[in-house]
């Protein structure tokens, strides 16, 4: 005797009757199980920091990767798709959740790389695990110089070709700089290329400070800045930490007086500050309110205020654009076979003619201009920071001579 | 370079009152609880929440009841979570507390983003004080008096109140109190609750210089630990010195070695303990032995 659920007893011979009866129901449900293997969800990895200062840019990166999803109605190839979003605590981590990613999750590729100190270890596991790993934040220059492998594209212009796009604006300035940059690979990467174009024009570095990451005072900072009378600052120090340091400069009574520029902030260090203590000159990828947007962007930028209610940040759209390359160079290559993903986001074309965006063979970084923005003299809404001071480079046949020489940047591509 | 030294030195002063105010919570919560409370620094970030919150609504006068109601919660989260640490090992408290300031983390970041949220001095205190070489913001010199007044008050508090006398007594001996009749489960409860909100008064100071968002906790709770290692457990005059101290070095080591400026505390600290195992003014706590 067996008792079911609501207490009534069943006999073996009634057992046995229900055993057959679902025995032979199965094969009803084949064809359904069947279209199911069939419609199994394409998986992508996302693996951006959910914790610590970086995590304001990271969110925005991976509203902007869920955007470019829901753009396809969550489909790559005719099937469904869904993002897996992994943290990155750490450079060690990051690998290991990358490693999550490709062995338990079994995504066929991953976005992510939110720090360059993370992206430079998850880069190196890309390799080894022979995945496609679209990188859509970091910019130390070695991710596409002696780092580079035929698995890592990365979305985000290197610190030396912004240094280099931006000099000629800053020699305007004068040529007495303070260098204050974070100890750590951006930093490090921003005073050694800007230190170099400063003595090629022959300047003088007056300070240079290597600041800790997550430093809560700079007053004592600003003070020294102040004793050394610069013509400019040349910062270097990354989200939260820029944030911070404006909020200071402007309480110590600094805003005006010296120009603040920094290369590859987010929109998002700069909403931080307020309105009152914003200020300096920067580059930038993208602007939500940049005029020469092409259509494409002007439409996710207002699908992105109708979702979340507030405006795209740049890192939306470097989530958004490293996301659309990957599912399209998917769609193209009609295949998730990490050798095929490769050749078609190698052969993936974007943006416009007078800005267009592709990745180069020969280092896998993503080609495309850059804005130069200044903070407005009077900022009155607190979204909306920017005047758009140029597009660097002008022409859109000087990108490969101003990203250099992959090889001359050390990259061979293994 | 006098001029730069001595105005480090003020800048120094006032970064270590800020570091005290969030120590001295945690000071007086181990103190009488015997709890490391690993979440404390997110007390400091809940008051710069809740001051913003009340700014943006009231304007700046309503910031007064942030660390009120950053007490309020404290005293919530101890009757629903710390009372159950209580004869528990301290690794415990440590786990518990520290997952505590993962979820206060996860709820600031739901409700208000992960993005770092304006807010901008008070306009009384704009602007700066050149006192011959030393140069020094009107909001620092306003947050430092603040930080000394209220040290005084939590001073005086301590020794000629009642409650402070039970206070005093519960640290070193609460078997005893309660012996004497003292409800002691409602004093740990206020406690616990006056410690967040001291953290809570740091929060609303610190918020309009740092940045407030949902991980600004990270920046508050080693050096708070640090300080109160250096000061000695449970000791206040010990957190008020250590805490000055710590400000003052990082300040001048920003100065001469940048690099080293936020590690410099935990080296101050390896030394001190070297010197005097106990912290500066640490005694032997027959509870905590």
């Amino acid at each position: 005797m067996i008792r079911t659920l609501h207490g009534r007893a069943m006999t073996r011979r009634q057992t046995l009757l229900g055993a057959v009866a679902l025995g032979a129901a199965a094969p009803l449900g084949m064809p359904f199980i069947g279209n199911t293997a069939a419609a199994e969800p394409i998986k992508i990895g996302l693996l951006l920091a959910k914790t610590g200062d970086i995590a304001a840019q990271a969110e925005y990166l991976a509203n902007g990767s869920y955007l470019a999803l829901e753009e396809r109605g969550n489909t790559i190839m005719g099937r469904p798709a869904e993002l897996v979003w992994y943290d990155e605590p750490s450079p060690q981590g990051s690998q290991q959740n990358m490693q999550k990613l490709v062995q338990e999750a079994k995504v066929c590729a991953v976005l992510g790389g939110s720090l360059s100190s993370n992206a430079l270890a998850e880069q190196a596991t890309a390799a080894q695990l022979k995945i496609p790993f679209v990188c859509n934040n970091a910019a130390a220059t070695a991710m596409n110089g002696a780092n580079c492998n035929r698995y890592t594209f990365r979305l985000n212009t290197p610190v030396a070709t912004q240094a280099a796009m931006f000099a000629p604006y800053l020699m305007g300035y004068g040529k007495k700089w303070y260098f204050l940059t974070a100890a750590y690979a951006f930093g490090q990467d921003i005073a050694k290329s800007f230190k170099e174009i400063l003595s090629k024009a022959g300047g003088t570095i007056v300070g240079d400070d290597s600041v800790p990451l997550n430093t809560p005072d700079y007053s004592s900072f600003i003070l020294k800045i102040r004793a050394a009378k610069p013509d400019m600052i040349l910062g270097g120090v990354p989200a939260g930490d820029l944030s911070t340091f404006l909020k200071q400069w402007n309480e110590m009574g600094m805003k005006g007086k010296i120009p603040v520029c920094e290369i590859a902030i987010g929109d998002t260090d700069i909403w931080s500050v307020g309105t009152e203590a914003a200020t300096g000159l920067y580059t930038s990828l993208w602007w939500y309110k940049n005029p020469a947007n092409p259509p494409d962007e002007q439409k996710m930028a207002a699908d992105y205020l109708k979702k979340y209610g507030k405006p795209a940040a740049d890192k939306a759209w470097m989530g958004w654009l490293a996301a659309k390359s990957l599912f399209e160079s998917i769609d193209a290559a009609k295949s998730t076979e990490t050798d095929a993903i490769i050749k078609a986001l190698e052969s993936w074309k974007g943006g416009t003619a007078e800005n267009p965006y592709s990745w180069r063979k020969g280092d896998h970084q993503l080609l495309l201009k850059n804005l130069v923005v200044e903070v407005k003299p009077k900022v009155t809404d607190k979204w909306d920071y920017f005047d758009v001071k140029g597009m660097v480079p002008k022409t859109a046949g000087e990108l490969d001579a101003v990203f250099g020489d992959p090889v001359a940047n050390g990259c061979k591509m293994t | 370079m006098l001029d730069v030294l001595l105005s480090q030195l003020a800048a120094g002063l006032v970064l270590g009152g800020l570091y005290v105010l969030i120590a001295i919570g945690l000071s007086i919560i181990f103190g009488l609880l015997g709890i490391v409370n690993f979440a404390h620094g997110n007390f400091f970030a809940l008051g710069a929440y809740f001051a913003l919150t009340l700014v943006q609504t009231f304007g700046w006068p309503a910031a007064i009841l942030a660390p009120l109601l950053v007490g309020v919660v404290g005293m919530v989260v101890e009757r629903l979570l710390i009372r159950q640490l209580y004869d528990k090992e301290p690794l415990v408290s440590l786990i518990i507390t520290f997952a505590l300031a993962l979820m206060i983390e996860a709820l600031l970041r739901l409700v208000y983003g992960g993005i770092g949220q304006p807010f901008d001095q008070p306009p009384l205190f704009t602007g700066i004080f050149l006192w011959g070489p030393v140069l020094i913001s009107k909001y620092r010199v306003m947050v430092f008096v603040l930080t000394v007044a209220l040290l005084i008050g939590l001073w005086a508090f301590m020794q000629f109140t009642p409650f402070g006398r039970i206070l005093r007594a519960g640290s070193r001996d609460p078997e005893m109190v309660g012996l004497l009749g003292i409800r002691l489960p409602r004093v740990l409860t206020a406690v616990f609750g006056l410690g967040c909100a001291l953290a809570g008064v740091a929060g609303v100071l610190a918020a309009p210089i740092w940045v407030v968002t949902p991980s600004m906790a990270e920046v508050a709770t080693m050096p708070a630990f640090v300080v109160v290692t250096i000061g000695g457990l449970g000791s206040f005059a010990g957190a008020v010195i250590a805490g000055l101290m710590v400000g003052i070095v990082t300040a001048l080591t920003s100065q001469f070695e940048p690099q080293a400026a936020n590690a410099v505390m935990y080296v101050f600290m390896a030394v001190i303990l070297l010197l005097r195992p106990r912290g500066l003014l640490g005694e032997r706590w027959e509870r905590f032995e």
